[in-house]
């Protein structure tokens, strides 16, 4: 969305829900570049029933799809492979896949995807599976030891520092930029992400980023929550304070506010604090947030992040605010096991708490779950001036770009072969086809809508979705896609170190032992400096202007 | 050839030919001329001066499996019967020099390095820094204090092993059936009951002894919330694996008590509490010194159920020793610095065990 649509949106306090509702709001999407006019949309209605058909696979409500139906998805979309590479092409090559296992989905998805493409090409692949938890060290590893073991990885954009700023990846030939029609991703996708030195690298398969779900019957008239739902974070702790001895009015027990994530995960749950941070932190007219561009000098001991730890620690010192033994959840636990189980009213995550929350068998609030982008903040802070301003709208909105999604990558261990380079491509390219991405858009596979067709309500009514439910689901992320506040990740060699040790430091500051949110902000700046001067302190602020393209 | 001398021990008596000696001992020192030289190049070529393009050590590794296989033939060559009885044991000795003593000092090289994987500037020799850092750093002390923690309860666990295996050892009904049942908590791996305990019948809301908990009268039942209860309840569940591990051993040392000596002790009016502080416990602290030492061991390197569990939360209060090396070297690639952590880890086991061990001998040594 443009930024003057959005914010006259804002001023007149329309909700996005109201804005797609309504006539402007169809006139506004129209002007939105593409999302639902352009060109790349066409393609999509011309092989429209080979879309209708797998959205029917296992068609939503009929529970969790199975490794048959990946199958299946996988054979009917083998199309644009077909018209590239002849049958029994591969045969004799051999491919190393290097994924992950989350929940059972990722590469267990792509095993059953591929299956009929070795069938079909003739060529084998071997899996490496990975706990989330496991994969960067892993990654880090291989590549610190020279030691780089798989031909195709399943990656996120924020280790593209990492390897192809070492020359580890395999330049994407343009036959492959055709048949997974590149062109089609949301604007936030498309290059300088994937890209290095100029020259493409990565198959998105995944969009990130993280929107606000909550549990409608919390909210609205004579509801618990109150009248209308939380938008900003200020709104949102005394929401979840007012709560305190209240009843879920699905469950019959302890109703509760936001779900925080206090335990760590791997260097991923920083991300969740960040939700809260962005919307402090990220002034609309400064790219940076998390460093200070020029000398890396961290800002998470700003007055915004300290806010935002405040809030946490808020609602910590308030008994009842969060379930039981919530500082022993970490962010699979308060998506998967609390609120899609019916436990807390309000949650930040990836867009697959979306899909999951209709189709996955363990949910329990498909009916009653809303969704919107990030909250925002009454006051967001200026590192320039170092002062607390109002924002433009009256709130300060910046939807957390947070792991800007999975790709599929192509090592450079394949280079030097071109029929196993071909493959390899192929196997890839497959996997980010922009058929069988609307299906993973739509059922549970731990990805999140990411190309501009894969926002046509329609299809997802004709699937079986509500179209409510899929406006609101798929809106909430195309606003925060869209969003020209965005808060975007910076892709620095050692990310995840900086958030790994803030999680260890964050974990002490949430059980006391230091002094103050101020406290645990400076010890996490302290260990940030740290890793910096480690990593090499040059090398990390010309990567990190980089990323931010300064 | 006569035989003479050792005739128990020696089968023959090699008249071993000066030739051959010289031969044999040309064969060992040639073979290790050939290592040492090899390992020179290597390192010349590791550190640049020398550009031959080797990518890996792989030459030095097959120049010291010659150098083994020489050793060995040399042995039988130099020293004829003698030196076959070497080559008995001689490569067992030399696979451990291998596969210990290498990476001891590779990972001790590695301990004095600033090596961050991220970094594109790779390993740089930093002398004392990382002890420098230990010594600062909060998070290792802590969990080594929680260390302390965890091995004083192994006295409660060891008490409660040697009260099953008492019972198990008692003339009860189904004896058998309890004692394979009560081994299968130790069959099962610790990162299965770290889930199946920790993740699942724990979980606060819906766990089944959440749900007992709120039964018995606790309103809000929450086994990590607090720094001393999920302390408490990690010793719980690693105490639920391992108790099994003591109390099989015990039992092992109970049965083999001959009965006479409680028959005995009975006929001389001993009580059931006589006859066993009286008896069967003194003859049981050998047993008894050698489980709690396995189980030291064992809690020692406690880490999969902490990770798993609650990654070593609230706070800090259940990390491990092992735990948060873990995490600094996993998720931080921190891995000169988590190395030198794991280094001074394994003296400080080492001493602790070797003190521990002579304290052992001298509780258990019969008194005269």
């Amino acid at each position: 969305m443009k930024v003057e649509l959005y914010e006259i949106a804002m001023r007149r306090g329309l909700s996005r829900r109201r804005l797609l509702q309504t006539a402007a709001g169809a006139g506004a999407a129209a002007a939105m570049g593409g999302v639902f006019t352009g060109a790349s949309v066409r393609p999509a209605w011309a092989q429209g029933n080979l879309r209708a058909e797998i959205l029917k696979i296992p068609g939503v409500g009929m529970g969790s799809p199975t490794d048959a139906d990946w199958q299946k998805v996988g054979e009917m979309c083998l199309g644009p492979t077909k018209e590239r590479v002849a049958a029994g092409e591969f045969a004799g090559v051999e491919l190393t896949f290097m994924g992950l296992n989350n929940q059972n989905l990722h590469n267990f998805l792509f095993r059953g995807f591929l299956k009929p493409w070795e069938a079909y090409t003739g060529a084998k692949i071997n899996w490496i599976d990975l706990a989330q938890a496991d994969y960067n060290a892993r990654l880090q590893q291989s590549i610190a030891t020279g030691t780089v073991d798989f031909d195709i990885i399943e990656m996120g954009a924020p280790f593209e520092g990492d390897t192809a700023g070492r020359g580890l990846l395999d330049e994407m030939p343009d036959w492959v930029k055709d048949q997974i029609e590149a062109d089609d991703l949301v604007g936030y996708l498309q290059p300088p992400v994937g890209t290095w030195d100029g020259k493409s690298y990565r198959i998105t398969i995944d969009g990130d980023c993280h929107t606000f779900a909550y549990r409608k019957d919390y909210f609205g008239p004579g509801a618990i929550g109150g009248e209308t739902v939380p938008t900003t974070w200020e709104e949102v702790n005394a929401v979840s304070k007012a709560l305190v001895g209240k009843t879920d009015p699905l469950t019959g027990l302890a109703a509760h506010g936001f779900l925080d994530p206090l335990k760590g995960w791997g260097g991923f749950g920083f991300y969740f604090l960040e939700d809260r941070a962005a919307a402090y932190a990220k002034h609309p007219d400064d790219p940076a947030w998390l460093f200070d561009p020029e000398t890396m000098k961290p800002r998470v001991n700003n007055p915004a992040w300290v806010q935002a730890i405040q809030d946490v620690m808020d609602l910590i010192a308030t008994p009842g605010a969060y379930p039981a033994d919530q500082i022993n959840a970490d962010p699979g636990t308060t998506a998967f096991s609390q609120f899609l189980a019916g436990t807390g009213s309000m949650l930040t995550w990836w867009g697959d708490v979306g899909s999951n929350a209709r189709t996955s068998d363990s949910s329990v609030v498909g009916d009653v779950v809303g969704f919107s982008i990030n909250p925002g903040a009454t006051r967001v802070y200026n590192s320039r001036t170092g002062e607390w301003e109002t924002p433009a709208g009256g709130v300060n909105f910046a939807p957390n770009m947070a792991y800007i999604g999975w790709g599929i990558y192509v090592t450079a261990r394949v280079s030097g072969d071109e029929k196993k380079r071909k493959a390899a491509w192929s196997a890839a390219a497959h996997l980010g086809g922009k058929d069988i991405s609307l299906w993973m858009s739509a059922y549970p596979s731990g990805f999140q809508p990411y190309r501009n067709s894969h926002f046509i309500y329609e299809e997802w009514e004709a699937a079986g979705y509500d179209r409510e439910f899929v406006e609101d689901y798929l809106g909430s992320n195309l606003d925060s896609y869209n969003h020209p506040n965005a808060a975007i990740e910076p892709r620095i060699p050692g990310i995840f170190q900086y958030y790994s040790i803030a999680e260890d430091e964050l974990a002490k500051g949430y059980a006391g032992q230091y002094a103050s949110a101020q406290e645990t902000a400076d010890a996490i700046a302290a260990a940030w400096e740290r890793i910096t001067d480690q990593i090499g302190r040059e090398s990390q602020i010309a990567l990190y202007k980089a990323s931010l393209g300064m | 050839m006569i035989p003479e001398g050792d005739l128990l021990h020696v089968v023959t008596r090699d008249a071993i030919s000066p030739a051959r000696r010289a031969a044999g001992r040309l064969l060992i020192w040639g073979s290790f001329a050939l290592l040492v030289g090899v390992a020179l190049v290597q390192a010349l070529n590791a550190a640049g001066r020398l550009d031959l393009g080797l990518a890996n050590w792989r030459p030095t590794l097959y120049a010291y499996a010659v150098w083994a296989t020489c050793l060995c033939i040399g042995q039988v060559v130099l020293k004829g019967e003698q030196g076959k009885r070497l080559v008995f044991v001689l490569p067992a000795a030399l696979f451990t020099v291998a596969m210990v003593i290498f990476p001891l000092i590779f990972g001790l090289t590695i301990a004095f390095t600033d090596w961050n994987l991220a970094s594109l500037s790779g390993r740089k020799f930093n002398g004392w820094d990382n002890v420098r850092q230990m010594w600062a750093d909060p998070f290792y002390w802590n969990a080594l204090g929680n260390m302390v923690w965890y091995l004083l309860a192994i006295a409660v666990e060891y008490a409660i092993a040697f009260g099953l295996a008492l019972l198990l050892n008692a003339e009860i009904r189904a004896r058998r059936f309890f004692r394979v049942a009560f081994l299968l908590p130790l069959m099962l791996s610790p990162v299965a009951v770290s889930w199946m305990i920790g993740k699942s019948m724990l979980e606060a809301r819906f766990g089944p002894l959440a749900r007992l908990a709120r039964w018995l009268g606790w309103e809000n039942p929450s086994f990590f919330g607090s720094p001393e209860i999920a302390r408490l309840t990690i010793m719980v569940m690693d105490a639920w694996t391992f108790i099994p591990l003591m109390m099989i051993m015990l039992l092992a040392g109970l049965q083999a008590i001959p009965k006479e000596l409680t028959e005995a002790a009975r006929v001389d009016g001993a009580g059931p509490w006589q006859s066993f502080w009286q008896v069967t416990f003194p003859l049981m602290l050998p047993v008894s010194v050698t489980a709690i030492l396995i189980r030291i061991i064992f809690k020692l390197k406690l880490a999969d159920i902490v990770i798993n569990v609650t990654a070593g939360g609230p706070g800090g209060a259940t990390d491990t020793v092992t735990s948060f090396i873990f995490r600094e070297y996993r998720d931080r690639s921190n891995v000169g610095y988590g190395t030198l952590l794991a280094m001074v880890y394994l003296v400080l086991i080492v001493i602790f065990m070797t003190v521990l061990m002579k304290l052992a001998d001298r509780w258990t040594r019969p008194r005269t």
